[in-house]
């Protein structure tokens, strides 16, 4: 158990999905005291799911939390935690993507909701602690806690926990950062979980249609800018051709953007104050460094020069960079080689080796460079 | 001060959800273990196996009938008080609407969701449904009388609200709809056997009765019906329980009804005055310690097992959670699993606060007064902290 094997009273946000049920087991097997719980972070009856939509955050979800709850013998409640989860993830995803950002609603609620949220009402119950199916670790055998990625290079998370109150990494558990996937399933199966072969989820859980821009049509006005027609321009400012609003446009993405030009298009920028969507060849998305604000360290700040690696996009590879400036809310970073699709509103998760030392919100980039280089197709980061 | 252990059925938890559910006194499953083991025959076989099995069952139907002050004739076994309430709404609805095309059902807007979801049906299957509603906590009347003018198909009102335990006037509402020639179905479950019904009878015409409250079976109610309306039945088989309610019957279910009903509605007056004591005593500890406390329906009339509070600033989920780690079973509004945190109409009609926290404590066997001093600094304490958490 991390280096703590004391039995203690722990929290275990369960989603109803294969993970979390896995990992409130484990703490079972090991001995702790462990109360279930799952999050009611949005009222189900404003939007309309069609029935039996299986997302990890849906009722469906609750529904099958309660069953793992049963089968282990624990007890399981659910909290209704919808004015914060709005306050926190869903009013700020349309606040980025009305700036014609991209946010990563998974980090804000891991950041706010799922863990310190959780932990308040964990308090009330008298838990020592919180756990969560994450796939990362905690290591506690130095002196001090620290936050190490996944042990699963495939499933790691922590792309997606680096905004994690410092304050509470000692309170929290992560059984699931020594396994694989695969292996989880297995022991789903054996411990007989209803949830074993439950597909993952791969929809953010307030837009269980996946249809985002929907999502945002009916929470902005619909004179808002965002989803407002507008142009299409090149780097150098001549127009191309019409959108028909700047937020359904991710920096990096390909698609959409209409054929008939010369050579492939991607969407290097969006000005929200213009409305336009600036697109250009591949090689110009490469990038020299980057602008990072809303900053979170897991360690103390390292001082500037230090070498370190950074995480663009979840599931893209670490690249070394080297912090040149750091403030108390924002910092600037370059790459050691240039970075492609770099996504204002993304995390930029900092790493020495697998710790995580901390991150922060892409806000824009700096440098750009000429170098043709390898780019990936880019998509918008899956949930967790 | 932080609990430590979670005391699940421990010795030190302390059961406060009677409206939920109550445990089987060991007289009614004593009678009930006889009857499955010795007298299991088929009541409709007639050999001496089911000629027994259908003495039970019958002294089951008298002893439930002289419970209620009812003939014997109009006691129909169901499965349970949902049963009961879709077959009188239901039941009434389709019959009205196979004989005119349209059925007009009037229900007071506190129903159950047995008795709301059931007029909901009926409006699917192209009915009306007209809900009476409440001014400040007092059965609208004249809306009552408006609508019986438009001949309802059947009019039902629940005896006592299960959220809040606020009585309705039921023996005035039967007049109503007597003078307007309207069946009244009233819900019973929450009121029989829980304070001391009219010694005159039955008032209206149909009446749902439940085990499960009463510390008899789940699975058991039954649906009183005192006047010739014509009811369809919601299930088709071999016509049993005047073909109201098809199906082998349940003898031991029956059994463990009558037995059940018949002590509580002997202990009636005994224990309503003692439950009516420890709530109050619970209410004026709470209502001293706990600031921003508001007592549900206070100074309307209440039934004597049911407290319903309202806290402001607190919310229900963290609250229960915190009083169950500490081993007070407590709930929210009710029990029943809708999976909405949308307000709850019995408690809006009472004048309820969204921002604060519903808890409902509900008394019976297994409470007494020396668990008062204990229940009211656990619910202080529980409060206190959920509090802290409240989203500004």
């Amino acid at each position: 158990m991390n280096g703590r094997s004391a039995r203690q009273r722990i929290l275990v946000a369960m989603s109803g999905g294969v993970d979390s049920s896995v990992a409130a087991a484990m703490l079972v097997d090991a001995g702790h005291e462990v109360i279930g719980a799952t999050m009611k972070t949005f009222c189900y009856g404003d939007e309309e799911v069609a029935v039996g939509t299986r997302t990890c955050c849906g009722l469906d979800g609750i529904q099958d939390a309660k069953a793992v709850a049963d089968r282990l013998g624990i007890p399981h409640y659910v909290f209704d935690v919808e004015r914060e989860f709005t306050r926190d993830v869903i009013d700020d995803f349309v606040s980025e993507y009305s700036r014609g950002r991209t946010p990563n609603p998974c980090v804000r609620c891991n950041s706010n909701t799922k863990f310190r949220d959780l932990f308040r009402r964990g308090r009330v119950l008298g838990c020592d602690g919180v756990a969560s199916g994450h796939y990362v670790r905690i290591d506690r055998d130095a002196g001090e806690t620290r936050l190490l990625r996944g042990l699963d290079s495939a499933k790691d998370q922590s792309y997606f926990l680096w905004g994690l109150p410092s304050g509470l990494l000692d309170r929290l558990h992560f059984p699931l950062g020594a396994l694989t996937k695969a292996e989880v399933r297995s022991r789903a199966r054996e411990m007989g979980l209803v949830t074993a072969d439950k597909p993952e989820s791969q929809e953010i859980c307030f837009v269980p249609t996946g249809d985002y821009r929907d999502f945002l049509a009916r929470k902005l006005l619909p004179i808002h800018p965002a989803l407002l027609p507008g142009a299409i321009v090149d780097h150098r400012g001549r127009v191309l051709g019409r959108h028909d609003g700047y937020s359904g446009f991710t920096v990096g993405q390909r698609k959409g953007i209409g054929g008939g030009l010369p050579e492939p298009c991607y969407v290097l920028e969006i000005r929200p104050e213009s409305r336009e969507v600036v697109v250009g060849p591949r090689h110009l998305l490469e990038v020299g460094g980057v602008v990072v604000g809303d900053l979170n360290w897991l360690t103390a700040a390292p001082p500037p020069g230090t070498p370190l690696h950074v995480q663009i996009r979840y599931r893209s590879p670490l690249q070394a960079c080297r912090i040149d400036s750091c403030g108390d809310d924002s910092m600037r970073l370059s790459f050691d080689r240039p970075a492609s699709a770099v996504t204002p509103g993304q995390s930029a998760v900092l790493f020495r080796g697998d710790r995580v030392v901390g991150g922060g919100r892409i806000r824009r980039v700096t440098t750009s460079s000429r170098t043709t280089r390898r780019i990936p197709a880019s998509a918008p980061a899956a949930p967790r | 001060m932080l609990p430590n252990t979670p005391m699940h059925h421990d010795s030190q938890a302390i059961y406060l959800d009677h409206a939920a559910t109550t445990p089987v006194r060991p007289e009614v499953a004593a009678a009930m273990a006889t009857c499955v083991i010795e007298d299991f025959g088929n009541p409709s076989s007639r050999h001496t196996w089911g000629r027994s099995a259908r003495s039970r069952l019958e002294e089951a139907r008298e002893r439930v009938a002289a419970s209620l002050g009812v003939s014997a004739a109009t006691v129909h076994f169901t499965r349970g008080g949902t049963e009961s309430d879709n077959l009188a709404v239901l039941g009434r609805a389709r019959s009205v609407a196979a004989a005119t095309g349209s059925a007009h059902v009037v229900t007071s807007s506190i129903e159950h969701p047995a008795v709301l979801e059931a007029a909901h049906q009926a409006v699917r299957e192209g009915g009306t449904h007209t809900v009476v509603g409440f001014d400040q906590g007092a059965f609208d009347m004249d809306a009552l009388r408006r609508v019986l003018r438009e001949r309802p198909a059947v009019v039902s009102c629940m005896w006592v609200n299960n959220e809040t335990g606020i009585v309705l006037p039921i023996p005035e509402i039967a007049a109503e709809c007597r003078a307007r020639g309207a069946p009244l179905h009233s819900d019973a479950v929450q009121a029989a056997g829980k304070m001391p019904l009219p010694a005159a009878g039955i008032p209206g015409d149909l009446l749902t009765v439940t085990g499960h409250k009463i510390c008899g079976p789940k699975g058991t109610g039954a649906l009183i019906v005192q006047n010739r309306h014509d009811l369809r039945p919601l299930h088709f088989g071999g016509g049993q329980e005047g073909g109201l309610r098809p199906g082998t019957e349940d003898v031991a279910g029956a059994v463990g009804l009558a037995v059940a009903l018949e002590l509580a509605v002997a202990e009636t007056s005994t224990e309503s005055a003692r439950l009516t004591t420890l709530r109050e005593e619970i209410e004026t500890g709470l209502v001293n310690s706990v600031p921003g406390l508001r007592v549900n329906g206070r100074g309307l009339p209440r039934a004597p097992h049911i407290l319903s509070l309202s806290i402001q600033g607190a919310d229900s989920d963290t609250l229960l959670a915190a009083l169950d780690t500490c081993g007070i079973a407590a709930s929210g509004g009710s029990a029943c699993a809708s999976g909405s945190s949308a307000m709850s109409p019995s408690l809006a009609v009472l004048g309820f606060d969204a921002a604060s926290a519903a808890l409902r404590l509900s008394f019976g066997r297994l409470n007494s007064r020396d668990q008062v001093g204990r229940i009211v600094a656990a619910v202080t304490s529980a409060v206190e902290r959920t509090r802290a958490l409240v989203v500004s």
